[in-house]
Formats: C-alpha cells, sequence, structure tokens
C-alpha cells in the first residue's frame, strides 16, 4: 500500500513537472504572438498611457467633460478619461476646447487618433450642453476594434496596393517553382540517370547564397530584361530559392506513389502522359498543394530581397518593415500592420497541416 | 497454333547485368502457362517486357502472329495483374475496374454490364462503390483480378499475385484463379517462385534459372522427369534427395556404390547410365519413392533422427554420410528418433544425373 502511494506520488510529480515545462515552452511560442494581436487591436492611449499595460484590449473607454475657466471670453471645457491603473479620471487631451469649429474637430480627431473611437462634432456639442446643465457630463464610447488595421493602410503609402504585389508576387512563385519543380521532382523520382544524386544535392546550392551579397547583380541583371521592381522579376528571385526546395518536396511524394500504378495505368489503355494525369497527379495533388503552401508563404514574407529589388512597388513585408523605420513609431499600427501580413501565413499553414504528412512520403493506399 | 512466341528474347541492364539471356517459348491458346524460378531468376522481367513496361534488348515477341516488341503496352491487347495489386486509390472499385472501357470509349451502359459481369466472376458485386482504402488485401487482389478480366485481353499476365496474400487465401484464390481461367479460356502467365502454386496451377510450368529456361513441360513432366537437378531440387517438398553414387559391376550386375549403401540395378537402367563409359553419377530420389523395409532388409539402412507429423503423411528426416536425407512414409508407422529403419527404393522414379553437367541421364 506504502508502496504504491509512493508509485502515485511519483508518476504524479513527475507529470507536473512534464506540464510545467511544457507550459513554459509553449508560453515562450504563444506569448510574443499574443502580445503582438492584442497590441494591434489597442488604442494608442491604452499602449503608451496605462501602466501596466493591460492585457487585453477593452471594449469602451469613459470619458468626462469638466467646465474650465473661461477663455477669451468663450466657454472652455476638458476631457477626462478614466484611467485603469490610476483608477480614477485624469484629464487628458488638449488643455482647452471651446465651441469653435476648428477646436470641435481638434477634439474629434483626438478622440479618434488616441483612442480609435468614433463620434461627431456634434455629438461633442450635445456633451457640451449637458456639461452645462449638470456641472460635468461623463459618457462612455464603443471602441472601434479594427481602426489600427484601417489606419494602417491609410497611413502608409502603398499598403494596399503592395497587398496586390505581395499576392501575385506569391502566385508567380508558387506557379513557376511548382512546374518546373514538380517536373524536376518527378524526374529525381522515377529515372535511373548519371549524376543523378550529384545533381539533387547541387539544387541546394543555390540556397546557400545570401541574398545580400549577391544584390547588385540581381538588380543589374533584373533591371536589364526590364524586370526591376515588378512582381513577376521578384518571383524570379523567388524560384531560385524555391524550385529546390519544390524538386526536393516533390521528389518525395512521387516518390510515395508506387510506380507499379502508373505500369497500370499503361497497361490499361493510356500513354505514359496520360498516366500521369490520370493516376499520379490526382494521387499527388494533395503533395503539391502543400508545396505551394510552402512557396506562398516564403513569398509573402521574405523582406530581404523584396527590399533590395522593389522601389516604388513594394510587397506587403517591405511596407511593414518601412513602417517599422518611421520617425513617430505607433507601435499599434505597425502591430496591425504585422498581423495583417502574418494572417494569411497562418491560415495557410493550418490549412496544410493535413498534408505535410504526405509530403514527406508515404500515400495512403 | 501458337498465340505468343518468344524468339531469342533477352534484357540486360545497364550493358553489364543480364535480367533474361534467352528466351524461346511458343505459347498455345488457352494455354496457362506458369513461369517458376527463384528470386532474381528473371521471370518477372520476361512478363515486363511481354506486357511493354520493359524494353528488350534483343529478340522479339510475336503475339497471334503480330510483332509487338515495340508497341506501347496499351496497343498489345493484353491485360495484367500485379504483385502488390497496383488498384488506384483514388478511384471507387467501379471507376477502377472501368478505366480502361471509358478509356476504348465503350457506351456507358456496356461498361455498368461489363463490369457487373466481371465484378460477379471474383465475387466482389457488393464493393463497387467502395475505395480500395477501405479493403482488404484479398478484397483489393479480387479488384485487380476484376480490372484485369474487364479488358477481354488476348493475353492475361499475372505477377506473383497471391504472393502477398496470407496462407490459406491463397490457396482458395489459387483454386478460383484456375476456375476463372477456365470459364474465360484467356491465354494466361502465371509468374510465382512457389512451386506448388505452379504444379497446381499450370498447364505447363517453364522453369527459369539465371535468366534462362531449365525447362518446359507439364507439371507431371518437371516431376517425374526433371531434366537436371535444379528442377528436380527445386520441385516439390521436401526437395529430391540426391546421392552421389559411383557405378561397379560384378558378373553381368551392375550397382551404385554409396558411402551408405549399394543399389543394385537392372540391366536397363545399368546400360543407361553406364553409356560412354560413365563411372560416377548422381542418383536422385523423390522423399516419397522410399519403401520402408523389414529392418535390416532394404537396401538403405540408417537411423532417424527426426521426425515430422504432417497428418496425412510424415516426414522421417535421417543422416547419411553428413547430408540430411527426407523420406516420406504413411502415417501408420509409429517411429522415434533414434529408431533403426530400413528402405527399398520405386525403382519406376529412380532419377539419374550426369555429375558435372547435372543434367538428366536419358
Amino acid at each position: 500500500m506504502n508502496n504504491k502511494l509512493r508509485q502515485n506520488i511519483y508518476r504524479s510529480a513527475r507529470s507536473t513537472s512534464l506540464y510545467i515545462v511544457v507550459t513554459g515552452v509553449a508560453m515562450m511560442l504563444i506569448f510574443p504572438m499574443f502580445f503582438l494581436f492584442t497590441t494591434s487591436l489597442m488604442s494608442d492611449y491604452e499602449n503608451y498611457q496605462e501602466w501596466p499595460k493591460p492585457l487585453l484590449p477593452s471594449r469602451t473607454v469613459d470619458f468626462r467633460l469638466v467646465p474650465l475657466e473661461e477663455k477669451d471670453g468663450e466657454e472652455a471645457y476638458g476631457l477626462q478619461v478614466y484611467n485603469f491603473a490610476e483608477g480614477d479620471f485624469i484629464p487628458y487631451g488638449p488643455v482647452s476646447n471651446s465651441r469653435s469649429k476648428s477646436s470641435l474637430r481638434k477634439l474629434n480627431n483626438f478622440i479618434y487618433n488616441n483612442f480609435n473611437c468614433r463620434t461627431s462634432t456634434e455629438e461633442i456639442l450635445l456633451w457640451m450642453d449637458e456639461t452645462d446643465a449638470k456641472g460635468s457630463h461623463s459618457f462612455t464610447l464603443k471602441k472601434g476594434i479594427l481602426n489600427n488595421y484601417n489606419r494602417f493602410f491609410r497611413l502608409y503609402s502603398g499598403a494596399l496596393t503592395s497587398v496586390l504585389a505581395s499576392i501575385s508576387t506569391a502566385l508567380f512563385t508558387i506557379l513557376i517553382s511548382l512546374s518546373i519543380g514538380g517536373m524536376a521532382g518527378y524526374a529525381f523520382a522515377r529515372y535511373v540517370f548519371k549524376g543523378k544524386n550529384i545533381l539533387k544535392l547541387s539544387v541546394l546550392f543555390v540556397r546557400m547564397f545570401p541574398p545580400v551579397a549577391i544584390a547588385l547583380p540581381m538588380v543589374i541583371t533584373l533591371g536589364k530584361i526590364g524586370l526591376y521592381d515588378k512582381p513577376v522579376g521578384l518571383s524570379l528571385i523567388y524560384s531560385i530559392n524555391q524550385i529546390s526546395l519544390s524538386i526536393w518536396i516533390t521528389a518525395s511524394i512521387f516518390m510515395g506513389i508506387p510506380e507499379s500504378l502508373e505500369e497500370a495505368a499503361l497497361i490499361f489503355g493510356t500513354s505514359k502522359i496520360g498516366a500521369f494525369f490520370r493516376v499520379t497527379l490526382p494521387l499527388a495533388v494533395p503533395g503539391l498543394a502543400a508545396c505551394a503552401m510552402y512557396s506562398f508563404i516564403y513569398s509573402w514574407n521574405e523582406v530581404i530581397n523584396a527590399l533590395i529589388l522593389t522601389q516604388f512597388n513594394p510587397t506587403l513585408p517591405v511596407v511593414v518593415y518601412r513602417s517599422l523605420l518611421g520617425a513617430n513609431a505607433q507601435v499599434h499600427l505597425i502591430a496591425a500592420g504585422s498581423v495583417a501580413q502574418a494572417l494569411p501565413a497562418i491560415i495557410f499553414t493550418l490549412f496544410i497541416r493535413r498534408y505535410i504528412l504526405q509530403m514527406w512520403g508515404g500515400v495512403k493506399v | 497454333m501458337a498465340v505468343l512466341e518468344l524468339n531469342d528474347l533477352a534484357k540486360r541492364y545497364n550493358r553489364k547485368v543480364w535480367g533474361v539471356r534467352k528466351m524461346d517459348l511458343e505459347v498455345e491458346d488457352r494455354e496457362f502457362i506458369v513461369f517458376l524460378g527463384p528470386s532474381g531468376c528473371g521471370k518477372t522481367t520476361c512478363m515486363r517486357m511481354i506486357a511493354g513496361l520493359e524494353e528488350t534488348t534483343r529478340g522479339s515477341i510475336n503475339l497471334e502472329g503480330r510483332d509487338i516488341t515495340d508497341l506501347p503496352p496499351r496497343d498489345r491487347n493484353i491485360s495484367m495483374v500485379f504483385q502488390n495489386y497496383a488498384i488506384w486509390p483514388h478511384m471507387t472499385v467501379f471507376d477502377n475496374i472501368a478505366f480502361s472501357l471509358k478509356l476504348k470509349k465503350m457506351p456507358k451502359e456496356d461498361i455498368r454490364k461489363t463490369v457487373e459481369e466481371v465484378a460477379g466472376m471474383v465475387k466482389i458485386e457488393q464493393l463497387l462503390t467502395r475505395f480500395p482504402g477501405q479493403m482488404s488485401g484479398g478484397q483489393q487482389q479480387r479488384v485487380a483480378l476484376a480490372r484485369a478480366l474487364a479488358v477481354k485481353p488476348k493475353l492475361f499476365l499475372m505477377d506473383e499475385p497471391l504472393s502477398n496474400l496470407d496462407a490459406k487465401l491463397r490457396v482458395v484464390m489459387r483454386t478460383e484463379l484456375k476456375a476463372i481461367h477456365q470459364k474465360t479460356g484467356a491465354t494466361s502467365i502465371f509468374v510465382t517462385h512457389d512451386q506448388s502454386e505452379a504444379m497446381s496451377m499450370a498447364d505447363r510450368i517453364v522453369i527459369m534459372k539465371d535468366g534462362e529456361i531449365i525447362q518446359v513441360g507439364t507439371p507431371e513432366d518437371v516431376y517425374f522427369r526433371s531434366a537436371d537437378m535444379f528442377v528436380a531440387g527445386f520441385i516439390g517438398t521436401p526437395p529430391t534427395n540426391f546421392f552421389p553414387v559411383s557405378i561397379r559391376k560384378e558378373n553381368d550386375r551392375g550397382y551404385l556404390e554409396h558411402s551408405d549403401f549399394n543399389c543394385p540395378l537392372g540391366s536397363e537402367e545399368l546400360g543407361l547410365v553406364s553409356k560412354g563409359g560413365r563411372e560416377e553419377l548422381v542418383l536422385g530420389i523423390r522423399p516419397e519413392d522410399f519403401k520402408l523395409a523389414a529392418p535390416r532388409k532394404g537396401i538403405l539402412n540408417a537411423e532417424v533422427l527426426v521426425v515430422e507429423p504432417q497428418g496425412s503423411h510424415q516426414i522421417l528426416a535421417v543422416e547419411l554420410a553428413g547430408n540430411i536425407v527426407k523420406i516420406i512414409v504413411s502415417p501408420d508407422q509409429k517411429l522415434a528418433p533414434g529408431d533403426p529403419v530400413s528402405f527399398d527404393f520405386d525403382y519406376k522414379h529412380l532419377h539419374f544425373f550426369d555429375k558435372d553437367s547435372e543434367k538428366r541421364i536419358s
């Protein structure tokens, strides 16, 4: 009995410590993503004025308008915001606001830019009337959760067109690398020829050049063939990298499809090409899709080459990168840009998860 | 008239390794031919050349008088069952069977009829809408068979189709395959390394070794008149027992002298074996051609080493001159290891082989 108890304690201690370690590692991986994501949903005020910084973005903001001493013969009002860290309303924003048009617009923009809340000058006038009547007026505004994203794409020039550039670059990359890499992969999987192993290994060599080291020749070459600063040109460069990876991935996919399936197709009435399209290709599609997604993710996320090879037609990662360099670093906007950049890649990764197994060989027959 | 003719067919890989050295064969209409041999003997290579999956290095293949040596597989009027079934996992059973018919642009109604007919023949009617992934090995094998039958080919090739099935199912399928062959009457070539499979199914067996044909003949031919020691040792379980013996003549009587026994010969046999002044040869005796004699009265005397009961018979192993000799006796004899036993030989079924060429002396 005693022995059994000891065994139980030992076992639960072991699993507990395992879970602690696993949780720790998971936290290390998850927390930066969580931080980036919540930051992208927070307002300027939450990010810069609240300390400690809230873990989750708030849905609403509580304001109070208080009367101030008259200034230049006009009624003046002060804006106060509820600060969770202080536990009280504290004055924030323009020192004094009057009923003049320019002052109202200024306040309206201030609320939008700092709190991500949309209001109007008419509404502000109403609050001012309430303040006059009651001595002070408290009100709550709803936050526009996706405001940062909206503002990122409007604030940073070319952000919207850069999405298009990114998409077309990615599509071209998939097209080039999958067609050429797929054909080469099929050859590697099915045929025996001299120097096969050396060739298969050497296609990986091109991946070893740091892009910065060959930046100048790349720019000059692309410029000469008129593809500099164009998605096609960029995708050509990406394809150099991706073809070699595609070759390895597709070769293992095709190796996983038994040759006898093709031979059976030959016997039962197809030509060699027919056997490929009727039997091998349908079986390889999940793996090829996963391979295409790899190309997509690479091309979607790549910065260094894109930075070198584009100028007026940047891809989205370049825009995000440039936004980091801005004089007025607005962390929540940059976070919004980063999340917008990362989201498609994450979604596609989740999508291909099912197919990754096939990519490394083995069709379920 | 021969349906299939192989003339001087050969295959060499990479200009070095011979897959098939030389094949000359004529296959009659409706015949069931089995290619039999140990692994690496070229039987599968030969079949793949007939199917068109492998290029020939030399020689020609004629099917119904037409030279098909360089035709693509689909134009050869053949069909094939693969060892690993090779049914397409992304198609239903129906689509698998109908594949070739659709490519031939057969009307839909005819396709359905044909598929149902062949599915009935191999008993998979209720599986037509299923995918291969949800089926057992035996069922997949039946689908592969149905697919091959649907073509109604002139020549039906089977590449070790039963070797991936479990032992019991293999025997069942053997019978079914033979029944199907009798029903369809398609000329068939069957590749196997299992001699009992070959014996039970074949009209004629082609025994191959190192890329060459050793013997072509009916199961009786290869069993009772094995062309050489390889065939005699390959066909039959347990295999033939070989004894190196020398010929001794004494007063017009001949003996085969072994270190452990003396086998008297009739004059006819003596004349046969001593032709050309031969003095030594190899005597081959199948395990069932020993006859149990009264103790110390037979030709061969030994002690039982091991008894292997098989139900219908029992296999005795005795040791003679350092070699194990296997003998089949009826199950009625109660024998235990260490018992002295004595045997006579069945003279009708003695096999004599030349010592050097290992060929049958006849």
